[in-house]
């Protein structure tokens, strides 16, 4: 690849200081960068350095989501068949799905790299690698069905306002990728929400998600409940294994799973969030199930083992949660925040009647008290220390 | 006392030093570097031409003048060198055949139990041999006024590639122990001794030793002050590296001072990495004699993690006992973020690259990634064994915050035990070297 990088060199001065295309500055140096290692040495500090930077971070991140991306694609045209009626091969469901995500991965990506670029050209800083996670995100979060100008939309809000405008990656208070969603989720919720899900099948077909099937009747028990839906299978395993509709990528909990393990072995993601998330959903299930006797609300008779195959829980404490930007940044920190998101997620879902669906909104309302968390463990870490100081 | 420290990591870079001492035979000339001594203003007491001994003072400080600094060579001021604004940068002297050197009283083993913090401290002045006395916070030479809280001297070298410590003291248990008595009468605390498990060192009197395990920066000596004794605001302690205790002990018992000393010379761009005896500010070019790869080189005085830059017409810095040498070539590898990797071609201590098997690995000057905005996920925290919150403190300190910085423990913190988390960083951000500027900003407004 010598000849690539001899012209990429030889072009180099158009795009320096005083070049014709100096403006485009930004996007030559991410063409360099990305297709080649950087020639940068140290200068100050250790000489060394380790090998892992910024770019590899997020790249692990997106080959975290390719296990979601793939059986995304089957579980789309699964669903699609079994909405019309029909038995399809596995390839033929496999190339159903491929022609619904193409596009929406395609639309997410022109947006995302157009905004990205934009910022870095006008704002003279270097185009950061942190928009290939939020636009692997976004389409793994939508529904299949949803209109391709919404998915841009949504990741221009995403990009623009979830990130730009705080200084871009690094300086962000929000999730971007759930700030697209929310986005979408508020302004056009006929497209997308949390208690319907929209199906490739015949025109205008939808259902309920699971976690609606409780939330619509009153003084039941949710497990029957959910048995005793004849439209879709929603049983623990097949809720498990992911089978079910919903957004593209969040359904199967197994792929989420090898993703987190894989996340977590990399070092990349925290796993305090993801246990402390898991532990305050299950304990605070725990005593919805308690209250249940006291009440006529059939939510808050889910078991914890349903609540974590249920929805996008999985998927917003794998991917969206640990995001390391806009997270508790000290470990004692991450535990509080976890567990906080596990607590809320429940409790909107279980105890908020205009929402089924919570994890979305604990995350994000979650991102707004991160750094709140961190200030106290560290004023703790101070008092310690103030104490030590007086003797 | 046993400490046991879990956070940190020891860099498997090619290049480890073999476990034997050679002699450095053709030592001809050598440098003091004034620079080095921060916070020190230079006045020179020797001209270009002055035939000189070992231990004849070369400069004082003008702020605090009984300050002198020996001369490390017999024979003749070859080179003054003055950098911009006439900062004084180097003095060379050429060694003669027969170094002469100077003397001063000698003191028996059983005497030394006898001395009195006057004696000691009038002995080493006279010798001009403060320097090798450095006090936290702020690490710069030590004020003789001053009387420190207590004494902290590291017996373990945890860098890379840096001199195996035991191997080099065993041989000279008498002047160690020697330096130790004597320090141990400059203050009313504690001497405090880091050693390995096991260490010979543990049966050293009048220091209370503390054994340590585990990675790097374990041997640092402010991780083990932090373990051991955490500095409050207006603490002063002194540190005086183990080698140069055994230089004090022989000051005392032999009336003379040995500027000898044993040095590493590693990494993957020398051909037979070896502990060197030979002396301190030595030429580079006569210490790596036919030792350099022919590839372009940066050698470096000092570790890997924190010396400077020094090429091949530099010297060795006078607190140094390690060169360290790395390729200087990079190639710019072809989609390189995709790729896989083990520890063979890719080197990181998270397992970002799934690491297989504990090969040494040929490092080279690559920053390996641009630099980007702080993206924490936890790099820093998981190799600085302290009870600090780096992202906190580093904030703060970009942000000038004199009053949150000392509640976070800066007075506990020096550059060289933030270096892992410089090497660590994966925004390629230098901690360290912002740690420095917030202890320059202490020592100027905080006091």
């Amino acid at each position: 690849m010598n000849w690539l990088l001899k012209l990429l060199l030889k072009v180099r001065p158009n795009f320096e200081e005083g070049g014709r295309f100096r403006y485009f500055w930004a996007i030559y140096e991410a063409t360099e960068t990305i297709l080649f290692s950087t020639d940068e040495r140290t200068k100050s500090g250790p000489h060394i350095r380790d090998h892992l930077d910024i770019k590899r971070v997020m790249i692990l991140v997106v080959v975290a989501l390719l296990p979601c991306y793939v059986f995304g694609m089957f579980n789309v045209g699964y669903q699609a068949a079994l909405a019309n009626g029909e038995s399809r091969l596995w390839w033929e469901n496999a190339f159903t799905g491929f022609k619904i995500i193409l596009p929406i991965i395609i639309i997410t990506f022109i947006s995302g790299a157009f905004w990205e670029i934009l910022f870095a050209v006008v704002r003279k800083h270097e185009i950061s690698e942190g928009f290939l996670v939020t636009c692997a995100l976004i389409p793994l979060i939508m529904p299949p069905t949803i209109p391709l100008w919404q998915v841009s939309v949504a990741t221009t809000f995403g990009i623009v306002i979830g990130k730009e405008i705080f200084g871009g990656v690094g300086m962000n208070i929000f999730n971007p990728a759930l700030v697209a969603r929310a986005f979408i989720f508020f302004a056009y919720p006929g497209d997308i929400s949390g208690d319907k899900v929209w199906i490739l099948g015949p025109d205008g077909y939808s259902g309920a998600t699971a976690l609606a099937v409780p939330a619509a009747t009153q003084n039941e028990q949710a497990i029957p409940l959910l048995n005793s839906v004849t439209q879709f299978d929603f049983s623990w395993i097949n809720m498990f294994l992911g089978w079910i509709p919903g957004s593209v990528g969040e359904t199967s909990k197994l792929m989420i799973i090898i993703g987190a393990i894989f996340l977590i072995i990399t070092g990349i993601a925290s796993w305090r969030v993801m246990v402390g998330a898991v532990i305050g959903l299950i304990s605070t299930s725990f005593l919805t199930n308690i209250l249940a006797l006291y009440s006529t609300n059939s939510m808050l008779t889910i078991p914890p083992h349903y609540h974590l195959v249920m929805g996008s829980f999985a998927f917003g404490i794998t991917f969206m949660a640990t995001e390391p930007v806009t997270g508790a940044h000290t470990d004692t920190g991450r535990w509080i925040y976890g567990i906080c998101i596990g607590v809320l997620t429940v409790i909107i879902r279980a105890i908020n009647p205009a929402y089924p669906e919570g994890v979305m909104l604990a995350i994000l309302l979650m991102n707004a008290f991160a750094s709140l968390i961190d200030y106290f463990v560290v004023r703790s870490n101070i008092r310690n220390r103030m104490k030590r100081y007086a003797k | 006392m046993n400490i046991t420290i879990k956070k940190g990591h020891d860099i498997q870079i090619a290049g480890v030093p073999s476990g034997e001492i050679s002699k450095h035979s053709n030592l001809s000339s050598i440098a003091l570097l004034p620079t080095e001594f921060r916070g020190v203003k230079p006045k020179l007491l020797v001209k270009e031409g002055d035939r000189v001994q070992i231990g004849v003072p070369l400069f004082f400080d003008k702020t605090n003048p009984e300050v002198k600094w020996a001369s490390p060579g017999g024979g003749v001021i070859n080179e003054i060198q003055f950098g911009p604004r006439r900062v004084l940068e180097k003095i060379g002297i050429d060694i003669d055949g027969q170094e002469e050197s100077k003397s001063a009283t000698k003191y028996s083993e059983s005497d030394l139990d006898l001395l009195r913090r006057e004696n000691v401290m009038e002995t080493i002045l006279s010798s001009h041999l403060m320097h090798l006395i450095r006090q936290r916070p702020f690490n710069k030479v030590a004020d003789p006024k001053e009387k420190p809280r207590d004494i902290f001297i590291s017996a373990i070298n945890s860098a890379p590639l840096t001199v195996d410590l035991e191997l080099v003291l065993k041989g000279s248990l008498k002047q160690f122990q020697a330096g130790i008595t004597v320090l141990s009468k400059v203050t009313e605390g504690n001497v405090y001794l880091g050693v390995r498990p096991n260490s010979v060192l543990q049966e050293i009197n009048n220091a209370v030793s503390v054994t340590i395990k585990g990675p790097h920066p374990s041997g640092n000596v402010g991780i083990q002050t932090h373990h051991i004794a955490p500095l409050n605001p207006g603490d002063v302690i002194w540190t005086v590296s183990a080698q140069d205790v055994v230089t004090l002990g022989k000051l005392f018992l032999t009336g003379r001072y040995d500027p000898s000393k044993v040095v590493t010379i590693g990494g993957p761009g020398v051909k037979n990495p070896m502990h060197v005896r030979t002396r301190t500010g030595v030429s580079m070019r006569s210490l790596l004699h036919e030792q350099l790869i022919d590839d372009p080189i940066r050698i470096i005085s000092g570790d890997v993690l924190t010396g400077k830059e020094a090429h091949q017409t530099g010297y060795l810095g006078f607190y140094d006992s390690t060169v360290s040498v790395l390729p200087d070539t990079i190639t710019r590898e072809f989609i390189n973020m995709l790729k896989p990797g083990n520890k063979k071609t890719r080197y990181s201590l998270s397992s970002a690259f799934m690491k297989i098997g504990n090969a040494l690995f040929n490092f080279n000057t690559s920053q390996n990634g641009s630099h980007r905005a702080m993206v924490p996920i936890s790099a820093w925290e998981k190799v600085l064994p302290m009870d600090i919150y780096p992202n906190a403190l580093f904030r703060a300190i970009l942000s000038n915050d004199i009053e949150e910085m000392e509640q976070l423990g800066i007075w506990e913190c020096d550059d060289e035990d933030f270096a892992l988390c410089s090497f660590a960083c994966p925004s390629k951000i230098d901690v360290g070297s912002v740690i420095r500027m917030g202890l320059d900003l202490m020592e100027i407004d905080g006091q």
